[in-house]
């Protein structure tokens, strides 16, 4: 696998070199993802798998390289080699009906090509099937593993109990790990991913211009990755490098997508395999993804003299997390302030805590007059894809929206 | 029963005005139940602290799974969402509920997390609260599971107009520690035909105990000891260990004894694992001693002993051992993730220990599980 990162890395490098137009920064990022890949393989240093709730900053402070565990079965499909991995899940017993980000992850440990961890932590948020895959890893790989419970809500209690979990997680990366937490480099590591949040927020507010200077492809999976490079230079200068080229555009005139007609808020998760779904917005409705759900600052600025509440402060806000009320209402202030014109969720098959309240989310949206196309997808197995049945649905979607539109104007 | 939702189709904005309609107006009574004295207070998970809600003055009422609802949840919530929190959000938007003063629902699952804010808007007319359950049970989880229990004592009191002391929680411990202690008798005195009772009437029981006050159901008990009859232990029953969650239907019970099983243990949470015995010996905080004793009892998979990944399934092949079990019927909910990602797990370690295990999925439903008779049936030959 060290292998197949250094060829990716080496080509992507290669393409750089000479390129008067400068580099997208969609490229940069997808570099920089390869390095974590390939530094979770190359056993240089400590390895931690983790929940998507999990504090990366201090991760990073403490050298050990960490990843959430869907991170695992959204590159090998986007690489598009997630059928074998589903296979080998299945054949372990592993279910199709639940989530196919674990099961690839399953599928991935049991072919061997899941780099060892050194720790596990575990988030209760966003869902129960994270925790279990964690759990399957514990064992598989004979290795503890620690769990943060992320509470319903931020009152001071909640805060106080996440803050000292937290402390007790490192505690315990200390213990199986060997490395100690040098507090002054936590506190860097912080200062650095309030500078990235600054900067985030910033490229948000750029997004939200009409017209939009975000492209469909630019900000997929940006704010659910970019937190695994919270607190390193590299995660401020992704988030910088998205700014200045959104800066760029909007002082140029130009648009994420050319004639942008539709503005559209997506849901959740992005298809991770190679789909249509993107052009057909584009090209075909002048449609553009001006928002997905999880980009967007939901937590203050971490205080880097009490790290450990700030941390659990904004573990607690993601989205995910929480009643579904506060989802919803969350997902109405994204509409408002993108102007978006319609929703696309694509119900991840075998979602239960994101797809599981659609249709109170459909209702939610639908009050504030957003219209939303619940695709009923799964993000991440390709081998049920139905490309035909896809672009029909999305065609009679745009339709309505675009009318719609029209006659606002 | 109330069958007050006509014909949920069309679109998907008609299909859920249509249900928020119906729910409506099973708030306003027209559920079937009328609007009597609301003096039970609804749950729908094993690890309810159904002691504090008897302490509060009001009878727990476990919202089982049942009747025959037109199948509307799946519109709120999605089709791939766990069957036994469809089939209760069905019962709710049709008003299939005795009058309910509160409803009191765990964080235990994503699943049960979604059924709360569904319920939320089907039913605003009913107060509900959500207790959070942390996944693992040491002793910061434990305070910190009591705060939660501390504060659902005072949402109960506010909603009963009487203070939750901690007298009140100790009687009402007290009284579930001896309705645990009688299931458990009833049980062992059943496998020994002192009187035999089908599994079927024993989930019965379960049932009342679930659904009714713990008083009655205890001296339901008491009087089918005490009761003179014939033992009529079937000969030829092979021994077998139920686990899973739902299996709250007598009949589907009866059904796995007809293909030759004799149930010896049913380890679910609408069975053994409902009702167990709190310690109380932690001095006088009966909330810790509350928060403790839930959090030890037998565990739902979605509880976690870090120190032991997959202690589920460790516990179970010890189980089924202890209790002489020459196999293991596994039953579990259909979309259930903290059960179904751990299968291959229970699967291998009871086949590493040589205990023969049939896994089946269900949806609450009897159609499913006659689905399965062939499948059962071939087991039990094979143990026999």
């Amino acid at each position: 696998m060290k292998e197949y990162f250094d060829n990716m890395i080496s080509g992507i490098e290669k393409s750089f070199i000479g390129n008067r137009d400068g580099v997208s920064p969609r490229k940069k990022y997808a570099l920089e993802i390869l390095k974590l890949g390939r530094r979770l393989y190359s056993g240089e240093n400590p390895v931690a798998w983790c929940g998507i709730a999990a504090p990366f900053e201090i991760l990073n402070a403490m050298g050990i390289t960490s990843c959430f565990v869907e991170f695992i079965g959204a590159t090998l499909a986007s690489n598009g080699v997630v059928g074998a991995f589903l296979e080998e899940s299945e054949e372990k017993g592993f279910g199709t009906d639940g989530c196919s980000y674990h099961r690839a992850v399953m599928g991935a440990m049991h072919r061997g090509i899941v780099p060892e961890p050194d720790v596990l932590i575990g988030t209760t948020a966003p869902c129960s099937g994270g925790l279990a895959v964690l759990e399957n890893l514990s064992r598989h790989f004979t290795k503890e593993f620690f769990i943060l419970h992320i509470p319903q809500n931020d009152s001071e209690k909640n805060v106080k109990f996440l803050a000292d979990q937290i402390k007790g997680m490192i505690e315990f990366i200390e213990k199986k790990t060997g490395k100690k937490l040098d507090m002054d480099k936590l506190k860097e590591s912080i200062i650095r991913s309030n500078e990235t949040r600054a900067v985030m927020d910033e490229v948000y507010a750029m997004a939200e211009k009409v017209p939009s200077p975000a492209g469909g492809r630019d900000l997929g999976n940006f704010g659910i990755v970019l937190p695994l490079f919270f607190g390193t230079s590299t995660g401020l200068e992704i988030a910088c490098a998205y700014r200045d080229e959104f800066r760029a555009r909007i002082e140029k005139g130009k648009s994420g997508v050319s004639g942008e007609k539709i503005r559209i808020l997506w849901i959740q998760n992005r298809i991770q395999f190679k789909n249509p779904v993107i052009k057909i917005l584009e090209d075909d409705f002048g449609a553009a993804i001006v928002v997905d759900e999880l980009n967007d600052i939901t937590w203050s600025a971490i205080d880097e003299n009490d790290p450990f509440t700030g941390l659990a402060r904004r573990s607690i806000s993601i989205p995910f997390n929480g009643t579904i009320e506060t989802r919803i209402a969350h997902l109405q202030k994204l509409c408002r302030d993108y102007r978006v014109d319609g929703a696309i969720n694509p119900c991840n098959w075998g979602c239960r805590q994101g797809a599981g309240a659609r249709g109170l989310i459909d209702e939610g949206l639908r009050s504030i007059g957003v219209p939303v196309l619940n695709l009923n997808v799964d993000c991440v197995d390709s081998r049920n894809f139905s490309e035909g049945q896809l672009r029909t649905r999305i065609e009679a979607f745009l339709e309505m929206t675009g009318g719609k539109r029209q006659a606002a104007d | 029963m109330a069958k007050n939702v006509d014909n949920i189709s069309g679109t998907a904005a008609d299909v859920l005005k249509r249900i928020f309609v119906t729910a409506e107006k099973a708030a306003a009574g027209e559920g079937g139940w009328g609007m009597e004295e609301k003096k039970y207070v609804g749950y729908a998970c094993s690890y309810t602290p159904v002691q504090l809600i008897e302490a509060a003055g009001f009878t727990p009422y476990r919202i089982l799974p049942d009747g025959d609802n037109p199948d509307a949840a799946g519109g709120i919530l999605n089709d791939t969402i766990c069957p036994h929190i469809k089939k209760i959000l069905d019962r709710a938007i049709a008003g299939d509920t005795p009058p309910l003063a509160g409803t009191v629902f765990m964080n235990s699952c994503d699943a049960m997390r979604r059924l709360y804010d569904a319920w939320l808007r089907i039913r605003p007319d009913i107060p509900s609260m959500l207790i959070d359950l942390p996944a693992t049970t040491g002793p910061a989880e434990r305070s910190f599971f009591r705060g939660e229990i501390a504060a659902a004592a005072d949402k109960l009191a506010g909603w009963s107009g009487h203070p939750v002391t901690d007298d009140s929680i100790h009687r009402a411990i007290g009284l579930y520690n001896k309705l645990a202690g009688h299931l458990v008798q009833l049980n062992a005195l059943s496998l020994k035909g002192m009187p035999y009772l089908a599994a079927g009437e024993m989930q019965a029981i379960y049932n009342k105990a679930m659904t009714g006050p713990p008083s009655s159901a205890i001296d339901e008990i008491i009087e089918t000891i005490k009761k003179p009859r014939e033992n009529k232990t079937p000969p030829g029953r092979v021994p077998v260990y139920l686990f899973g969650n739902v299996m709250h239907d007598p009949e589907m019970l009866s059904m796995i004894e007809s293909c030759g099983a004799g149930i010896i243990m049913n380890d679910t949470c609408t069975g053994g694992r409902m009702f167990t015995e709190i310690e109380t010996g932690s001095g006088n905080d009966p909330l810790m001693d509350l928060a403790s004793g839930l959090l030890k009892k037998p565990r739902c998979a979605r509880t976690i002993d870090t120190a032991n990944p997959a202690g589920i399934a460790e516990s179970l092949a010890n189980d089924a051992g202890k209790y002489g079990a020459k196999g293991v019927i596994c039953h579990v909910m259909k979309f259930c993730d903290p059960y179904v990602l751990r299968l291959p797990l229970i699967r291998e370690i009871a086949q590493r220990e040589r205990i023969p295990i049939l896994i089946l999925e269900g949806d609450c439903t009897m159609r499913s599980m006659g689905q399965q008779r062939t499948r059962i049936e071939a087991f039990m030959e094979m143990l026999g």
